[in-house]
């Protein structure tokens, strides 16, 4: 078995137990040294509502202008800081396209939605354009095994990828998702929303501003990096 | 574009629309289990290469672009549109008597588009030898790629090539470069760009085919069968061919060329091989094996400088500790891959300022050092391959002021990769003793 990220080998070290009992075993994908370049956000220094490190642990100014513009909160979640390691690992699953590296972050990415213990787990969606060119849907592929209600679908067949934007731009962007099919059940539901990665927030607020109208009771959402 | 697809094979997606004179070719047979991809000829598992909606990708080589089923492949058959400026070959070097008859070989061998091995030893001058056939097929309107593994290898290739063929178009493509592709007579690439290609060439030539990191690898095979023509020629030149190259002699799939003596005229130092049972631990607790560091000291009495090669590079610091014990008034270093100070290093020692190098794997191949001995302390471990050991063994005796030098393998058992390196080493040399013998008759 090969680290999926950089090609070196993982020893599998089973314990005494796993020997003994051999039920379901869950091999590494990545190696340890690979495993390590990823931070996990943890901590009580950061910020409440989008996850973002920080010296306190009071709202970011961010947040605050969010809260200003929506009646409502949302809270995020985050599990791993956006650094190099998560850059060159967004790249090559998205980018270049290599969909077996869903595998590295799925198991713990649906544990932690799990945990959320939502009714309804709503996707950020992909064009038509990028499903046409890259095949799959990055966030849902992180996903395994989690009732999903894809509600939203692009207003466009093709968009500019917020990646290609400077912040100003990605901040005016404008809503770029419209509800579709079973938005109608949403009715006085706590969804959870899912992306990929939280950079200012403008899809995530954007789509939970939809869900709110659509009749949701409330809205959290939860992204692998920030 | 239409010159950026003559035999190429360009990624474009599905539903693209297909501009005039233009072929598409498909990237991937989908069967029951696996999946086959068309660029690199890779088999993987459907489970592994599986989008969402039944769609499959390739994930052996998806650092050129990825190959799925939501793409197609645009190809335009190679018409060899270049013109030819006279002279074609502007090196005015000299051959040896040796090189001459074996240059000549080879170049019958690729007008004629023959599959073609040269096995030439260490440090015979192989690149000169191939520059009288690769004029011969510039000068008849033929395109031509010469490729190696290693990506040093084709960035030194390149001006040499560029300066013995002054007037012909020339392309260099490899990973780490940032120019866009152009459509050149001859193109010098990394062996992974060559999978772009289809039906190109009508001469391909592959340089130190047993490189790491695709030693023997199968993709560099199809490869090489995809990107030249159907009747095109292939020459693999190599100091320590493998055994997928070594079977395609037997079976006379591929025609041989040897070149068994050094352009001094003198056989290559052998192999000499010694126990050292617990080398380790011995190394561990600050001693070389009794027998080693007599050896050493004899060369250093001699006055020979040295390179000591060891397994791993946490290796390094214990046998430089054990080497301060013994040679206290010696000055030498330590060399790695990783290692900033690499290059300074190793010209420390072209310098003569060193009396030894303790290293990793390397300085295998591509470096010179004059009249020097090579030891290998460890030679049994995976990480020598028996190409790698003769690569190794060859770095002794290059020079004409001392031809000879020492070979010698510490091993802590018997190890088959060894006794191939060494049985290579005595091979070459009984042909290169036949070669003397007609020398010497002429």
């Amino acid at each position: 078995m090969n680290c999926l990220l950089c090609n070196g080998p993982v020893a599998a070290k089973l314990t005494i137990r796993e020997l003994i009992w051999p039920g379901r075993l869950v091999m590494p994908v990545v190696c340890p040294k690979c495993r390590q370049q990823f931070m996990p956000l943890e901590g009580e220094q950061r910020c409440p509502a989008c996850c973002r490190l920080q010296d306190t642990s009071q709202l970011c100014p961010e947040c605050r202008c969010w809260r200003q513009m929506y009646s409502w909160k949302l809270t995020h979640q985050a599990l791993y800081c956006y650094n190099t390691a998560m850059k060159e690992f967004m790249h090559q699953y998205k980018f270049a396209g290599d969909y077996r590296l869903r595998a590295v972050f799925a198991a713990e990415f649906t544990a932690a939605i799990r945990q959320k213990r939502a009714e309804v787990v709503v996707p950020i969606p992909v064009t038509q354009a990028t499903m046409a060119t890259r095949g799959f849907n990055q966030v849902t592929g992180l996903l395994g095994g989690v009732k999903l209600t894809p509600c939203f679908q692009h207003r466009t067949l093709e968009k500019t990828a917020q990646s290609h934007k400077s912040r100003r731009e990605r901040l005016q962007t404008p809503q770029p998702v419209a509800l579709s099919g079973p938005a109608a059940d949403l009715a006085g539901k706590r969804v959870l929303l899912v992306d990929d990665v939280y950079t200012t927030g403008r899809t995530l607020y954007h789509a939970a501003d939809l869900l709110y109208q659509a009749g949701a009771a409330n809205v959290i959402s939860i992204s692998l990096a920030r | 574009m239409l010159e950026d697809y003559y035999g190429r094979r360009v990624l474009v997606g599905r539903d693209e629309i297909v501009p005039a004179h233009v072929q598409t070719l498909p990237t991937i047979t989908v069967q029951t289990r696996e999946i086959i991809c068309h660029r690199c000829g890779q088999r993987t598992p459907k489970l592994v290469a599986a989008l969402p909606n039944n769609e499959y990708y390739c994930p052996h080589c998806i650092n050129l672009g990825r190959v799925s089923t939501l793409c197609k492949f645009y190809h335009v058959p190679e018409p060899n549109q270049f013109t030819i400026s006279q002279p074609v070959l502007t090196w005015r070097g000299r051959l040896s008597p040796l090189q001459v008859t074996a240059a000549q070989r080879v170049t019958a061998g690729m007008v004629a588009h023959q599959r073609q091995l040269l096995w030439a030893v260490t440090g015979a001058g192989k690149t000169e030898m191939i520059f009288q056939g690769v004029a011969a097929c510039l000068a008849r309107g033929e395109r031509l790629a010469i490729a190696s593994p290693r990506v040093d290898v084709c960035l030194e290739l390149y001006p040499r090539l560029q300066a013995a063929f002054t007037n012909t178009e020339m392309a260099l493509l490899h990973g780490r470069q940032s120019q866009p592709y152009r459509y050149a007579q001859l193109t010098v690439c990394t062996t992974h760009q060559l999978l772009r290609f289809y039906h190109a060439f009508d001469n391909l030539i592959i340089d130190e085919v047993d490189a790491f990191p695709y030693a023997a690898n199968p993709v560099l095979f199809y490869a090489s069968q995809q990107t030249s023509k159907t009747q095109g020629g292939q020459l693999f030149l190599t100091a320590t061919p493998g055994e997928y190259l070594l079977n395609e002699v037997r079976h006379r799939r591929l025609q041989v060329t040897y070149l068994p003596l050094r352009y001094h005229g003198h056989l290559l130092p052998e192999i000499r091989c010694h126990l050292a049972r617990h080398w380790r631990r011995q190394v561990q607790r600050g001693r070389l094996p009794t027998e080693m560091w007599r050896r050493l000291q004899t060369s250093l009495h001699q006055g020979h400088r040295f390179l000591l090669f060891v397994p791993h590079v946490a290796d390094l610091t214990t046998v430089a500790r054990a080497c301060t014990r013994h040679f206290p008034a010696t000055s030498f270093t330590t060399v790695h891959a990783q290692d900033p100070e690499r290059l300074e290093k190793v010209q420390g020692m072209r310098d003569q300022r060193y009396s030894f190098l303790i290293t990793t794997s390397i300085l295998e191949r591509g470096v010179t050092f004059p009249e020097i001995d090579v030891f290998v302390l460890g030679a049994d471990d995976d990480i020598f391959s028996s190409a790698a050991l003769v690569q190794i063994a060859g770095r002794a005796g290059r020079s004409a002021s001392r031809p000879g030098g020492h070979v010698d393998f510490w091993l802590t058992a018997r190890c088959r990769r060894v006794s191939r390196a060494m049985r290579q080493i005595r091979y070459m040399n009984q042909k290169g003793r036949c070669c003397q013998r007609e020398l010497s008759a002429m």
